[in-house]
């Protein structure tokens, strides 16, 4: 049962480590997995080991002074270590300082004598129901309800008070008072439940004059500890060091409670990302458009459309607060635009977007030129994309770009989307949420690649490709491709079973397929190239060639292009010819020949054909290891 | 005939909670010797021992927890498999 909960708490703890993650991603590498280790193992001693380290940092590298000062009903001693290292992670060089215990009003009032002269950053208020109001624990043993009621409106008074008193004696030091969590430890919680004067009711009533106090524009904040216990707070607790020590969190616990509030403050120390920018298919939709056809993407009410569906609501949600929404997408414009015309569950709308880069180019680029049309900091954008390709590309060209998910899941897309703290604030603001209207949509423009940056990024995949030659074991997939692939598809021809066995037959075809295996693991075959023999002068026609959509520009098709010459040239080929026939998605293969040199000969708007009267070596890409043995017999 | 390797993982434990020299006896980890293992200690070394043996000490348990061998002790009683197979934490 222990075990279980540990189990469940454990899991549950690892979007705070995400969180945590991202924070330190300029820490060294020694740092950040000491810091990590404390946190995963919850361990005092490596708690300190991970503090000792964050010393060593520069200042540049552990981010601003940042003083806090705490002031609690319960013993927060015990924490301190915990609370200083997840503070230090925002990143900021975080001093605690802990006021005596149950001193709150005294220590606010007589800053003089209290120590609480010395200027802070922020100071928190922690209180819980156990010692602010212990009767609502016994409402019987006094006087329910109208006692209990009574001692309600002594503790709201007490709540209007200390913000009172702060305000007078430390303007301008911004106050987090806490919510205060439901008792754990409590007797009756059926009849509690049963009363608007109930011990229940009582908390609630508590936090909602707590809400109201809230004045973010005034420096007040709410610490929501009672929306972090409803969610977690239960199984942290330890009523053994409570009595103890009056500490009444286990050592899981303390962790969690620390990144909590962490989190609750980082939005003093570190600006929100302003803009998030997204890909289309498999995040706004399942499928791809260009592949799939608007009529197979999954966007609805039911299982799995219902995922799009609600990662929707919370771009939109987003959208309100005044994040900008920017399109980042590898299609033909026509059919992404078709989508959002025609799905008739899309909640966002094509104008929802701030800019929409939809062409052909490196995501990285776009960005860079939305960021230059929209006048913000590369570290204003965070990026959401299905593609491990395309999210680290990215991670490599623009580091400053905050990646939020790390799979092609899209459930972990929503989750990332739960879960992030890229886009907290305290409030927003009418200009906020007006926000997006002022960017008018600019023009898509493409830049010049730079070449170099980009073999680097794609020597880093390390990709190695396998030439195949096509028959029985990879004849499923072939055909799967041959009747799937739109967009990187010379002629789109959707050749059968039969017809492919067909071509495979004749003396002299070349029939290949290309398997590729990158450090995100096995991509499967993405790639086929079908050439047959015509006439008896040597002549060898490129019949279909395709690559499939997630490994677009990468330069396969380059690696299976020189496979297809080395054999042809081993067969004494002496003419090359291939087509190019244009359809609504293909326009990204139009001058594909061209750039392997071939020359067009007739070219109308039906098709253009091209020739090559001789057949000259090329060199597989530098940056695909490329395996290939094969000999056709 | 007890295995030690659970017990070894108390020892190194205490050594890395009162930050002692690696080569310390277990004889020689007592609240009595120690300094540093003071009441604020105590509570943060029960949390600890709880979390890393999903164990709960009941009341006469946390008074005598003053030294390595009766911490030792107390875990074993609470079951604890000090096998080699022991597992500290899910």
């Amino acid at each position: 049962m222990r075990s279980d909960c540990n189990l469940a708490m454990h899991e549950r703890g690892l979007a705070s480590l995400n969180l945590v993650l991202q924070w330190i991603h300029s820490f060294p590498d020694v740092q950040k997995s000491a810091v990590m280790e404390a946190f995963d193992s919850a361990s005092l001693a490596k708690t300190r080991r991970a503090l000792r380290l964050l010393e060593e940092l520069g200042p540049d590298q552990r981010g601003p002074v940042f003083e806090v000062e705490m002031l609690s009903t319960f013993n927060l001693e015990p924490l301190l270590p915990v609370l200083q290292l997840a503070l230090n992670c925002l990143p900021s060089q975080a001093r605690l300082r802990l006021a005596a215990l149950d001193s709150i009003e005294a220590h606010i009032a007589h800053p003089a004598t209290s120590g609480s002269h010395v200027v802070c950053n922020a100071r928190i208020i922690i209180w819980r129901i156990e010692e602010a109001l212990p009767e609502a624990l016994y409402p019987f043993s006094h006087g329910f309800p109208q006692g209990l009621s009574a001692r309600v409106d002594q503790l709201l008074e007490r709540v209007e008070r200390v913000v009172a008193l702060h305000k007078r004696n430390s303007p301008g030091i911004p106050l987090f008072l806490s919510t205060m969590a439901l008792p754990v430890n409590f007797a009756n919680p059926v009849s509690a439940a049963q009363h608007p004067a109930g011990p229940f009711a009582a908390v609630a009533r508590v936090n909602q004059k707590i809400y109201e106090l809230a004045a973010p524009g005034d420096g007040i904040y709410v610490l929501d500890l009672a929306s972090w216990a409803a969610s977690r707070g239960s199984v942290y607790t330890d009523a053994t060091v409570d009595f103890l020590a009056r500490q009444p969190l286990t050592a899981k616990g303390q962790v969690g409670f620390a990144l909590f509030i962490a989190r609750c403050l980082r939005a003093l120390v570190v600006p929100r990302r302003k803009v998030l920018a997204l890909d289309l298919d498999n995040t706004l939709w399942g499928g791809v458009v260009g592949e799939d056809g608007v009529n197979g993407l999954k966007l609805g009410h039911e299982f799995p459309g219902n995922v799009h569906l609600r990662i929707q609501r919370e771009l939109l949600e987003l959208r309100h607060r005044g994040v900008l929404l920017v399109l980042l997408s590898k299609n033909n414009e026509a059919d992404a635009r078709q989508a959002f015309e025609s799905l008739p569950d899309m909640l966002l709308k094509w104008d929802d977007f701030a800019a929409r880069k939809i062409n052909w180019n490196h995501k990285h680029e776009n960005l860079r030129e939305v960021a230059r049309e929209l006048g913000l900091g590369l570290d204003s954008f965070a990026f959401l994309d299905d593609s491990d390709y395309e999210r680290e590309q990215m991670r490599q060209a623009i580091p400053e770009v905050l990646i939020l998910n790390e799979s092609s899941d899209a459930l972990q897309t929503l989750r990332a989307l739960w879960e992030t703290d890229a886009f907290d604030a305290f409030f927003v603001t009418q200009e906020d949420r007006r926000r997006n209207e002022d960017y008018a949509l600019r023009g898509a423009r493409s830049t010049e690649a730079r070449q170099d940056d980009l073999e680097t990024f794609l020597k880093s995949l390390e990709m190695r490709a396998t030439i195949e030659e096509i028959g029985l074991p990879n004849m499923e997939r072939v055909v799967t491709m041959l009747g799937k692939t739109n967009q990187f598809n010379l002629t789109t021809r959707r050749h059968s079973r039969a017809q492919v066995q067909a071509m495979l037959e004749l003396p002299g075809s070349i029939p290949l397929a290309l398997r590729l295996r990158d450090k995100f693991g096995d991509q499967g075959i993405i790639a086929l190239l079908l050439a047959v023999p015509s006439g008896d002068n040597g002549t060898l026609v490129v019949d279909s060639f395709l690559v499939s959509c997630r490994a677009l520009g990468r330069g396969v098709e380059d690696a299976l292009w020189a496979a297809m010459l080395r054999r042809a040239n081993r067969q004494n080929v002496r003419r090359l010819e291939a087509e190019y026939i244009p359809t609504a998605k293909n326009a990204i293969v139009a001058n594909l020949y061209d750039r392997f040199g071939l020359q067009r000969v007739e070219h109308n708007s039906g098709s253009t054909r091209y020739v090559s009267e001789q057949v000259s070596l090329a060199d597989f890409p530098p940056w695909i290891a490329v395996k290939d043995d094969a000999n056709k017999p | 005939m007890m295995p030690t390797s659970h017990s070894d993982r108390l020892l190194r434990l205490l050594v890395e909670f009162f930050d002692l020299p690696a080569d310390t006896r277990p004889e020689n980890i007592s609240q009595q010797l120690l300094p540093s293992w003071d009441s604020l200690a105590m509570v943060q070394l029960i949390t600890e021992l709880e979390g890393r043996f999903l164990v709960n000490f009941d009341i006469e348990e946390i008074q005598r927890l003053r030294s390595y061998d009766e911490i030792r002790d107390a875990l074993r009683r609470k079951g604890v498999s000090l096998g080699v197979q022991a597992t500290s934490r899910v």
